[in-house]
């Protein structure tokens, strides 16, 4: 019989789609008041009795139908205010969260004032955002236009933390580790075991209260109906607070207890489970061969959790939340790969979560499948089909890629033969790796603008680095390419004095306690996560926008140096003034010389050659925990704001456009060979480039998926996508809108092709009354 | 027609007009392939899918579209071949330009040649690009035009094809030789033909030729060692060939020639009318019909099996 979703589900699902969602400042509250109390104590310390008393006094409600309880506040999806990491930001945009462009939320009167009055005053000087701009505000900004530096404002997310020994131990069998570690250590490490041992009092009291507030509920008249899930529901939470999890449901409730409990700690954008059909699946087996559970009710379960999943996201300030629309907050759940002897990897429980995904079609978890050569037809069919229905998920990562590549990084192979993804497409080891992933953005096409004329930005005019020389006194393209280099070097050794001072801020402002105590290495050296207690210490930088660079650098090399078509001061003249009369120019710049994406070997080469000797020269730098830096290439939503920073470019972009989205892709509709000719050219890209996470988007129309031969195509697609070792790929069905939209702006819709006739056609050149023959025909529900 | 499979000396000189290569293409065959659309066809058929196919030389295509108004190719015509309009501008194709500079020099490209021409080997370093896409099941397909009107071309890129290994399949209307048909089979792993309509007199009006020598192919293909790599096809063209009596026929004719042919009907496509816009061209239905639904689709499908064929094929 087919796997249903149930009406429980449904419920819960309806009733947290109405549910608005609020700032909400009553962690604020308690943490402050926690933080007068213990004034004259250390910080870990100090952050350790806020988290723990915010464990035991933060407000908390269930709904009657849940089969998983939890969350950081008692009203669903809202947006924490968290003093610690910064609130001058709040303190300027409060007003305008419910009106501003990006995740809006509701606030309530009476929380500005108390905020204004009570909270916003002790923490002057105090939050992480404070204290980084008091060492190195104005150096950061100094160079932002080329080094993004981010986690200014809060603490550090991205982690996957150690699932399997949270299940195995739980906080009671922590308690006791750090109990022993604690009996034997002094100075910084007592204190730090002491600060772990707080937080997971706090933790087992906090599952305590679930249980007495659902025994509470179960009694009321209106909750006859759900009276007997809640009271086992109560039970599993009680259990947690003194023993492991044994059941399936158990193990499920545990692990949302964890991230509730890390959000809580840290507000940090993405804490992953990580590959949760390996550490759940002893408990499901066991249920199944036992008999305690059925495949559906398992399923049931699963979809519950995947719905807790949707109701913590982040409350960004509004331009991080332009960076990263839509607040991800990037529960990742990876699913299938290879174990940790090589051996393809994967079971029921992967199957049963790309169902709950089939089913519920919501933005969280981020499900992500790894594929290898040998994962098999039964697996990657599965993804195909739930891709196929439209949500954007599941997304692939290659193992053929990525264990090689961490691996290079100095991951052992078991390790790395273990990664998950953590965010959007982060990689990292499973439970002991602190990757920092989310360190910098550096723009190599504003570099680039610098280079080209002589240090000064083009949108202010004014000087911003040394004058290497400009487009009009390179002799020729091997001039530039030196200059070029210059300039990188440059605002390399600025950012990575930046990144020092904001990864010391949080060692001194942040350490993370309950973090540490699921991350191995921390508890066994008794040092703290953000001081590089865990195993593995990475620091990730994302190079912005290859696709870009390879197509400016293709356009000066061969039209300005080779074929001599352009001028140097010619061009040169048109970027300062963005093509201002200079459409001929334009044009050429973008039809007469080959784009990236294309399967071009010398253009793709020329982006892939520069990413390459950033990333080389990035390894000669040691990070403050003691790794190694490593690069990646994803943007999010930073392709707009990384856009608007950067004048008219040679690939005939036009001034402050978006740059390519995704982070491996060609820039929109640039790639007009079609999909395979994008997969050679990202192929290109050496898999040691994307280490901390690489990001294609592609979009194919639903009629692809149409059919069982349309999978089987597609299923080849993805094989050869494993084959040609490209990181990672998600996908995006073309819907009605894509299409109108590539009407109104055929320009960035040049590469969308449509089955025609005898074959296939470039949409945007088809005739209106052609194009609005295929919108009608692309009625994605229809299928 | 030039169609006569001369031994040739030096295949690497051969050279083939190619209006189209279209990677990752999904409807030609299975798996994933690279369709070649070599130009050029002896036939007319007045619904013609592909009509961009059918003239056998290069010719210069002006889009409208991208066209800038620049009036960057007036600088570099000499001969009144380009001339201007009050939007964009006119061509005249047959005025002596150097019409390689003049669409070299159109900066959007609102000028091109509609095909290019290919060396053998170059069609093979093309072809290449798209091997570790082809897996198991997927390949190259010859299409056109009609693929056997660049016969000796079309023989030698298939041989380089089969040496470096890749599925090949064509597309065609056995409008040719038997002998040259014979040869080139040798070298194909999946053929679709074309048969549109048996009614002689009805062939010839439709598609512009006598049909006797593409049913005699017909006769041969079917029962040669070839006839379970043949798939037969039959577009359905409103009152021209989807019409009871020459389904029937159709269907008829296939099975007494072989019971186990595969046969698929083609569901008619109204998308090719805005073709003809950019050609100039009239397209054979003024008023454009719509594709056949299911319903009608199925009393198709009946007649054709009450002839007895077992493998029909329904997408």
């Amino acid at each position: 019989m087919e796997l249903q979703q149930t009406k429980r589900i449904q419920i819960l699902k309806d009733k947290m789609m109405q549910e608005e969602r609020y700032v909400s400042i009553e962690q604020a509250r308690i943490i402050t008041d926690t933080y007068k109390q213990h004034e004259d104590q250390p910080i870990i310390l100090k952050r350790a009795h806020a988290l723990k008393a915010s464990l035991e006094k933060m407000e908390i409600g269930i709904e009657p139908e849940e089969l998983i309880v939890g969350n950081r506040t008692k009203g669903v999806r809202a947006g924490v205010v968290f003093p610690e990491g910064g609130c001058s930001w709040v303190d300027k945009e409060f007003e305008s969260l419910p009106t501003r462009p990006q995740d809006t939320f509701q606030i309530r009167k009476a929380d500005i004032k108390e905020f204004r009055e009570v909270i916003l005053p002790y923490w002057q000087g105090k939050t992480l955002e404070d204290v980084v701009t008091s060492r190195g505000g104005k150096q950061i900004k100094e160079i932002a236009k080329v080094a993004k530096i981010n986690q200014t404002d809060h603490a550090q997310g991205h982690i996957c933390p150690d699932c399997q020994t949270w299940l195995a131990k739980g906080p009671a069998g922590l308690y006791e580790q750090a109990r022993k570690a604690h009996a034997k250590a002094t100075g910084d490490h007592a204190q730090f075991y002491e600060s772990v041992i707080l937080v997971l009092e706090g933790a087992m009291h906090f599952m305590q209260r679930y249980h007495d507030l659902l025994v509470q509920e179960a009694q009321k008249p209106e909750n006859e109906k759900n009276k007997e899930s809640m009271l086992t529901v109560a039970t599993i939470c009680e259990n947690l607070t003194k023993r492991p999890a044994q059941s399936f449901h158990e193990a499920l409730q545990a692990t949302w207890f964890l991230f509730v409990i890390l959000q809580m700690e840290s507000n940090a954008s993405s804490f992953s489970p990580g590959r949760m059909d390996v550490f759940l699946y002893p408990y499901y087996q066991k249920d199944i061969l036992q008999g305690v559970i059925t495949k559906q009710e398992a399923l049931e379960l699963i979809e519950a959790l995947w719905l807790k999943f949707n109701q913590i996201v982040y409350l960004r300030n509004k331009n991080g939340a332009k960076y990263f629309a839509g607040f991800p907050i990037g529960f990742n759940v990876a699913v299938g790969g290879q174990d940790v002897d090589g051996k393809p990897y994967e079971n029921e429980l992967s199957h049963l979560f790309l169902q709950a995904q089939e089913h519920l079609g919501l933005p969280q978890p981020n499900l992500s499948v790894r594929l290898h050569k040998n994962t098999s037809d039964a697996l990657l069919k599965h993804a195909i089909r739930v891709v196929a229905k439209g949500s954007g998920m599941p997304q692939f990562f290659n193992d053929e890629s990525i264990i090689d590549a961490m691996m290079d990084l100095g991951i052992s192979q078991k390790d790395a033969r273990n990664y998950a993804i953590v965010g959007c497409v982060e990689l990292t080891t499973s439970g002991n790796g602190l990757g920092w992933s989310d360190s910098a953005m550096f723009n190599f096409n504003k570099a680039l603008e610098l280079t080209l004329n002589h240090g000064t930005c083009l949108l202010s005019k004014q000087v911003m680095s040394p004058d290497f020389g400009g487009l009009d006194t390179y002799t020729s393209y091997e001039e530039l390419e030196i200059a070029y280099e210059k300039m990188l070097d440059y605002y390399i050794d600025k950012m990575i004095a930046c990144i020092e001072i904001v990864e010391q801020a949080h060692m001194d402002i942040l350490p993370s306690p309950f973090l540490s105590s699921v991350m191995d290495a921390c508890l066994d050296k008794g040092v703290d996560v953000t001081a590089g207690g865990a195993h593995y210490n990475l620091n990730g930088i994302q190079m912005i926008q290859i696709a870009n660079l390879a197509d400016s650098l293709a356009a000066i090399k061969k039209l300005v140096y080779t074929d001599k078509r352009i001028k140097q001061e010619e061009l040169l003249h048109a970027l300062q003034h963005n093509f201002e009369n200079a459409e001929v120019l334009r044009q050429t710049l973008l039809h007469k010389v080959d784009k990236y994406g294309n399967d071009v070997a010398w253009v793709d080469e020329l982006g892939a050659r520069w990413a390459r000797k950033f990333r080389s020269k990035l390894r000669n730098f040691t990070n403050v925990r003691g790794g190694p830096y490593h690069t990646g290439m994803y943007t999010v939503s930073a392709h707009v704001p990384m856009g608007e920073n950067v004048g008219a470019s040679p690939d005939g972009r036009l001034s402050q456009t978006p740059l390519a989205d995704g982070g491996m892709s060609a820039v929109y509709g640039r790639d007009i060979n079609g999909p395979t000719a994008v997969l050679k050219s990202v192929s290109r890209l050496d898999n040691e480039l994307t280490t901390n996470g690489g990001l294609l988007n592609m979009k194919f129309l639903p009629e692809f998926f149409k059919n069982e031969a349309g999978v089987d195509k597609f299923a080849s697609f993805m094989r050869s996508f494993v084959q040609l070792e490209i990181p990672h790929i998600q996908f995006n069905v073309v819907r009605k809108e894509d299409l109108l939209a590539a009407i109104a702006q055929p320009e960035k819709y040049r590469s969308l092709t449509v089955r025609v006739a005898g074959y296939t056609a470039y949409f945007t050149e088809l005739a209106g009354e052609l194009q609005n023959e295929i919108i009608a025909r692309t009625s994605y529900e229809s299928i | 027609m030039k169609l006569s499979l001369e031994p040739v000396m030096n295949p690497s000189k051969l050279t083939g007009n190619v209006f189209d290569i279209k990677r990752f293409a999904l409807h030609d065959g299975h798996g994933l392939r690279t369709t070649v659309f070599l130009k050029g066809c002896p036939l007319h058929c007045c619904w013609c899918q592909n009509p961009e196919g059918i003239a056998s030389t290069k010719q210069v295509l002006y889009f409208a579209n991208s066209c800038i108004n620049c009036k960057t190719c007036l600088a570099y015509s000499k001969n009144g071949g380009i001339t201007s309009q009050e939007k964009g501008i006119k061509l005249c194709r047959e005025k002596t330009e150097d019409w390689d500079t003049i669409i070299n020099m159109c900066p959007t490209n609102a000028l091109q040649y509609d095909s290019k021409t290919y060396t053998v080997n170059q069609l093979i370093t093309e072809l290449k690009k798209d091997l570790v896409f082809f897996q198991s099941d997927g390949g190259v397909t010859f299409s056109g035009g009609e693929p056997l009107y660049q016969a000796p071309f079309l023989l030698e890129s298939l041989k380089a094809c089969k040496q470096a290994n890749m599925h090949t399949a064509i597309e065609t209307t056995l409008y040719a030789k038997k002998e040259i048909i014979e040869e080139i089979f040798t070298y194909v792993d999946l053929i679709y033909v074309d048969l549109k309509i048996l009614d002689s007199k009805n062939h010839q009006r439709y598609v512009g030729a006598k049909n006797d020598g593409i049913l005699d192919n017909f006769r041969y293909l079917l029962t040669s060692i070839h006839k379970d790599k043949v798939i037969v096809r039959t577009p359905l063209i409103p009152q021209m060939t989807a019409t009871k009596e020459n389904i029937e026929q159709i269907a008829k004719f296939l099975f007494h020639l072989y019971p186990d042919v595969h046969y698929e009907l083609l569901n008619y496509n109204p998308l090719a009318k805005a073709k003809y816009e950019y050609l100039d061209g009239t397209y054979c239905f003024s008023e454009n019909p719509k594709p056949y639904n299911d319903e009608q689709l199925q009393k198709f499908y009946d007649i054709v099996l009450q002839q007895g064929i077992k493998h029909l094929i329904i997408e």
